[in-house]
């Protein structure tokens, strides 16, 4: 994709996954935020797109490598390529198709399986513009999010409503637990809790602290 | 003809007036360039056999014409063998015509929204077999047909749990109406419920036939085309599984991978080794992970630049 760019600098690079069933608007999510762009006519989303984008996070340049898959369940079959690495996830459903925040369970289950337990994940209905054909309250969908403690935020990546925050929450999020990671590694590396550790710099991990390097092969 | 200007084949494939970003086409009808249905015709022998070495070169070089766009491709995907006469097409143009309506029968009986004119974009059972009331679902069936959809599965139920290869193809119904509804919508052909109902009728019942592939997203792009060209929606059925023995490969699904990941391990592998200086410049941008599973997204990467 042409966003991406070699030459930017950045202090951390985080990768970010966009998950939900098949037609909840993640491509144009996408899309608003890294080129703010939006189109009703857009396709669904064969195999695996990126798109990444750069934010100032306190004094940080943080930039997000986001990764887009298809909603098929078919596509499943790839996911532990597509989840590798990744420190923060959008998990998307359609306010105007109940079905699609039933299956938020089963994307959460999925992605807590194949991801570090400190992953930083929201909650995201998407479409909030339709507002006459609602059939996800804002309510259930809170206490959903409370109860599986992430975070949620509704969206109309249409109406450019609430994308930028989303993501810069997450954003943010993440940048937090990666520097208090640092910190406690830092300070007393005994105290961390097990299984709490956020694997930056790793063999595999796309997501890394820029000066680490995940590129010194 | 000879010397007139290069015309644009746009308007054989009109655009929706408010779709204002969408790039024009680069195909050029080019006077003595591309086949035109005058050279095409004179191809044929009194009986109809083709001699499809005279059209191949022109095809190459300048393309078909959009008027006999739909009739060339039959040729061109292996319908008809171009040695066969007039009469002998079309003998089996009307036995797969009828050959398409059985299948299609088949799969009204099971969920007769198939066939209909309309179609969904919610699920309408579970993956154990049980009817989904989705409301959205009623609102897409209600007119037109007298049962809603819930009531049909409950009727399909009635006759015993449903068989698995009959859930296996339900549970593929609205994800293939959800990619109908976002296939080539640009064009103003699918402006039209009936060509949108024609898609996914298309659709349904070749995921019924090859049950091995059933549906997969992407697979809507590729029926598109057939679609517009032949108006026939039979016809357009055949160009289009002639099109899927040959990329079926692709589509098909195991536990652990998805077919055209064999074809992206061939290209990891030679890009690997004859393209050096791509594959250094993806490592140093941390993109190159020499796992087969992360090359389609380098592909991604490469075509973006």
């Amino acid at each position: 994709m042409a966003a991406y760019r070699a030459d930017e600098d950045y202090d951390y690079l985080y990768k970010v996954v966009l998950i939900g069933d098949s037609g909840v608007g993640k491509s144009n999510l996408l899309s608003r935020f890294t080129r703010n762009e939006f189109s009703l006519e857009s396709k669904s989303t064969i195999g695996v797109e990126f798109a990444t984008r750069s934010i100032r996070v306190e004094d940080k340049i943080v930039k997000a490598q986001i990764w887009d898959t298809a909603g098929q369940e078919r596509y499943r079959a790839i996911t532990s390529a597509y989840y590798r690495g990744a420190v923060g996830a959008l998990l998307v459903y359609d306010v105007t198709r109940h079905v699609t925040f039933e299956n938020v369970e089963r994307w959460l289950k999925e992605l807590r399986g194949h991801t570090d337990s400190n992953i930083v994940i929201m909650l995201v209905g998407n479409k909030a513009d339709l507002r006459h054909l609602c059939a996800v309250s804002t309510e259930d969908a809170k206490a959903f999010a409370e109860r599986e403690n992430t975070f949620f935020m509704e969206t109309s990546a249409l109406e450019s409503m609430n994308v930028e925050n989303a993501f810069t929450e997450v954003l943010t999020q993440i940048y937090h637990v990666v520097s208090r990671k640092a910190l406690d590694i830092g300070g007393d590396p005994a105290a961390l809790p097990k299984g709490q550790t956020i694997n930056v710099g790793g063999k595999d991990d796309v997501s890394a602290v820029k000066k680490v390097g995940c590129c010194n092969a | 003809m000879w010397g007139a200007p290069a015309e644009p084949a746009d308007s054989y494939y009109e655009v929706r007036p408010e779709c204002t970003d969408v790039p024009k086409t680069r195909f050029k009808i080019k006077p003595g360039k591309t086949l035109s249905a005058r050279k095409w015709q004179a191809a044929f022998t009194p009986e109809g056999q083709l001699d499809i070495g005279k059209t191949l070169s022109r095809i190459h070089r300048g393309g078909i014409h959009p008027s006999i766009r739909g009739e060339v491709w039959e040729f061109l995907l292996g319908c008809y063998e171009p040695k066969s006469t007039f009469d002998e097409r079309e003998e089996i143009r009307q036995r797969r015509r009828l050959q398409y309506s059985a299948w299609k029968e088949e799969c009204h009986q099971i969920f007769p929204v198939v066939g209909s004119g309309k179609f969904i974009t919610a699920p309408v059972v579970t993956e154990d077999g049980q009817p989904i009331q989705d409301p959205l679902v009623l609102q897409e069936t209600n007119s037109g047909i007298s049962a809603s959809s819930s009531k049909m599965v409950k009727e399909l139920l009635s006759h015993g749990p449903l068989d698995k290869k009959v859930i296996q193809w339900m549970l593929t119904l609205h994800q293939i109406g959800l990619d109908v509804i976002r296939t080539d919508r640009t064009l103003v052909f699918y402006e039209k419920q009936e060509n949108l109902s024609k898609l996914w009728d298309i659709l349904a019942v070749y995921a019924w036939v090859d049950r091995d592939v059933g549906y997969c997203q992407g697979m809507s792009d590729l029926c598109s085309p057939m679609i517009i060209l032949l108006e026939n929606e039979a016809d357009a059925f055949w160009c289009f599984e002639r099109l899927m023995r040959r990329l079926r490969g692709n589509f098909r699904c195991t536990e652990s991978s998805v077919g055209v990941e064999t074809q992206l391990s061939n290209l990891a592998s030679i890009t690997q080794r004859h393209w050096a200086e791509v594959t250094i410049s993806l490592r140093s941008e941390c993109l190159w992970s020499c796992s087969v599973e992360n090359f389609h997204f380098v592909t991604h990467y490469i075509s973006g630049r």
